[in-house]
């Protein structure tokens, strides 16, 4: 290779003094046995440190907080890969995660990665209270700014309907988008009254889904006759329920 | 006597070449960012500012050996100077042995004034560890760098490679890991080769991963046996660049 950037011809191998190969074979030899004699290296796991506070993380990225939060989320979601290991979800301190995910948060309000996270990362481990601890971190956060953040909400209702199958927490959180999210999409907005139908509340999602189309919020045509047609349901539904009740 | 000679003159060039004050200039300017990083930290502050000048200072004294023997090789080569020396009756192993205790010499002097805050901000035993393995590092970089120039005899690829190879010798370990446990768990043909080379690599490099380490100021010293493995490995490879610089310097045509 030396030959690449040098001019001229090189000498034989004769010219090197035999003391030298002999050194030279002698160290190589050496260095080979001193590295058969280590211990080979072992994976550890490291424990996911406590989050440093906002003001820190600010000051040390020279008031860079967009930037600090994106190597906080990212420092967090590397952390389960580390040299030669993977840590599973499930053995992260996830108080510890919600620190870092609060910080992000906190460094940079408007960015949805965080809450991305903890509902679609985090929470999708298969444990049940580190799944509702990752909800509940995302509804707090929720109604800090539920016009930016409902989005995160409604997978976490879609989620407690589904995975933990706990339809009043699934309902709590349709009903806080309801309420608090006013610019959340028609399909978010209207959660609650299927959770509802679901739980066999047919009058409440019946009373609902009437207010929804009387107030004149949906417009789009599509939506609005298949609003209808699952009012009628409703209607229909409740009546032949009703005269079960009335055979009975 | 050729050896001693060539080294002192050697160290005397580098005092000529301002060494020295580069190296003062390099820990004045890192003192003063280690004291701006404590202000800015609002707890632990003297560690943030250990932790900080000791990463700096072993990259900037890796920095200054390196080049420094790189520049004077390279410019004892531009300058016919080496035809002259050997034009005398000096053998070729005592130019390059008298050429590297100069440059360790120098490395030496850096570790030492380098190290010097830290013996303010670190307790003594852990600033004494902390240099005496940095020494070892920057004699083993002196002597990467001789080989590597009197390989390449170009500024250019030599100071590359010295620098690949330092990179490459501080992630090791962790590339080592990395290929015995694959994070996909696949046991593939190029997974195996992959491992098989990085395990290959781990038997030519010394692991620099583990050497002149930050916690032991900040945290805990190493247990003197590590040190020790540190002493050795340091003369095993030592001696090894030391030869296979010998090896190509003699079959070099003038």
């Amino acid at each position: 290779m030396s030959a690449l950037f040098r001019d001229g011809e090189e000498r034989t191998l004769h010219a090197v003094p035999f003391m030298v190969l002999l050194l030279l074979a002698l160290a190589l030899t050496l260095q080979i046995i001193f590295h058969a004699q280590q211990a080979t290296p072992q994976a550890r796991a490291e424990s996911l440190e406590p989050a440093p506070s906002a003001n820190v993380l600010r000051t040390a990225s020279f008031g860079e907080s967009i930037v600090a939060a994106q190597f906080s989320v990212l420092y967090l979601q590397a952390f389960d890969n580390q040299p030669g290991i993977s840590i599973p979800f499930r053995a992260l301190d996830y108080n510890r995660v919600m620190s870092w995910l609060q910080i992000a948060l906190q460094l940079d309000p408007q960015s949805g990665y965080p809450l991305m996270m903890a509902s679609q990362l985090y929470g999708q481990v298969n444990d049940e209270p580190r799944q509702r601890m990752m909800c509940e971190f995302v509804h707090a956060r929720f109604l800090e700014a539920p016009d930016l953040r409902w989005r995160w909400l409604a997978h976490c209702a879609i989620m407690a309907k589904h995975r933990l199958r706990d339809q009043p927490l699934a309902l709590r959180y349709a009903t806080d988008i309801t309420q608090y999210a006013g610019t959340a999409s028609g399909w978010a907005r209207q959660m609650r009254i299927f959770i509802l139908e679901d739980m066999g509340e047919l009058g409440s999602a019946k009373v609902l889904l009437g207010g929804l189309l009387a107030t004149g919020e949906v417009t789009d045509p599509s939506e609005l006759h298949f609003l209808t047609e699952r009012l009628k349901t409703l209607e229909e539904r409740e009546n032949s329920a009703g005269t079960t009740k009335i055979r009975q | 006597m050729h050896i001693t000679t060539i080294g002192k003159y050697t160290a005397l060039e580098a005092l000529r070449t301002r060494v020295p004050a580069t190296a003062m200039l390099a820990l004045v300017l890192l003192v003063c960012a280690s004291l701006f990083i404590r202000e800015l930290a609002v707890f632990e502050a003297m560690r943030f500012q250990t932790g900080f000048y000791a990463a700096a200072a072993r990259l900037v004294a890796v920095f200054l050996t390196s080049v420094y023997a790189l520049a004077s090789i390279t410019r004892e080569f531009n300058d016919k100077g080496l035809e002259v020396v050997l034009a005398l009756d000096v053998p070729r192993t005592h130019y390059i042995c008298g050429k590297l205790a100069g440059f360790m010499v120098v490395a030496m002097f850096i570790a030492v004034v380098m190290s010097l805050p830290l013996w303010i901000l670190a307790p003594a035993g852990a600033a004494c560890t902390w240099t005496a393995s940095l020494m070892i590092e920057l004699a083993l970089i002196a002597a990467l760098s001789l080989f590597c120039v009197v390989t390449f005899s170009q500024l250019l690829p030599a100071a590359g490679f010295v620098a690949a190879f330092y990179l490459l010798a501080r992630c090791i370990t962790a590339m080592r890991l990395m290929g015995a446990h694959p994070i996909s768990g696949e046991d593939t043909p190029s997974q195996q080769f992959a491992s098989a080379l990085v395990e290959g690599l781990g038997y030519l490099l010394p692991a620099l991963d583990q050497w002149t380490a930050t916690s032991w100021l900040v945290d805990s010293p190493p247990e003197p046996v590590q040190l020790l493995g540190i002493f050795l490995q340091g003369m095993v490879y030592l001696t090894l660049l030391t030869a296979a610089a010998l090896f190509d310097f003699h079959r070099r045509s003038l």
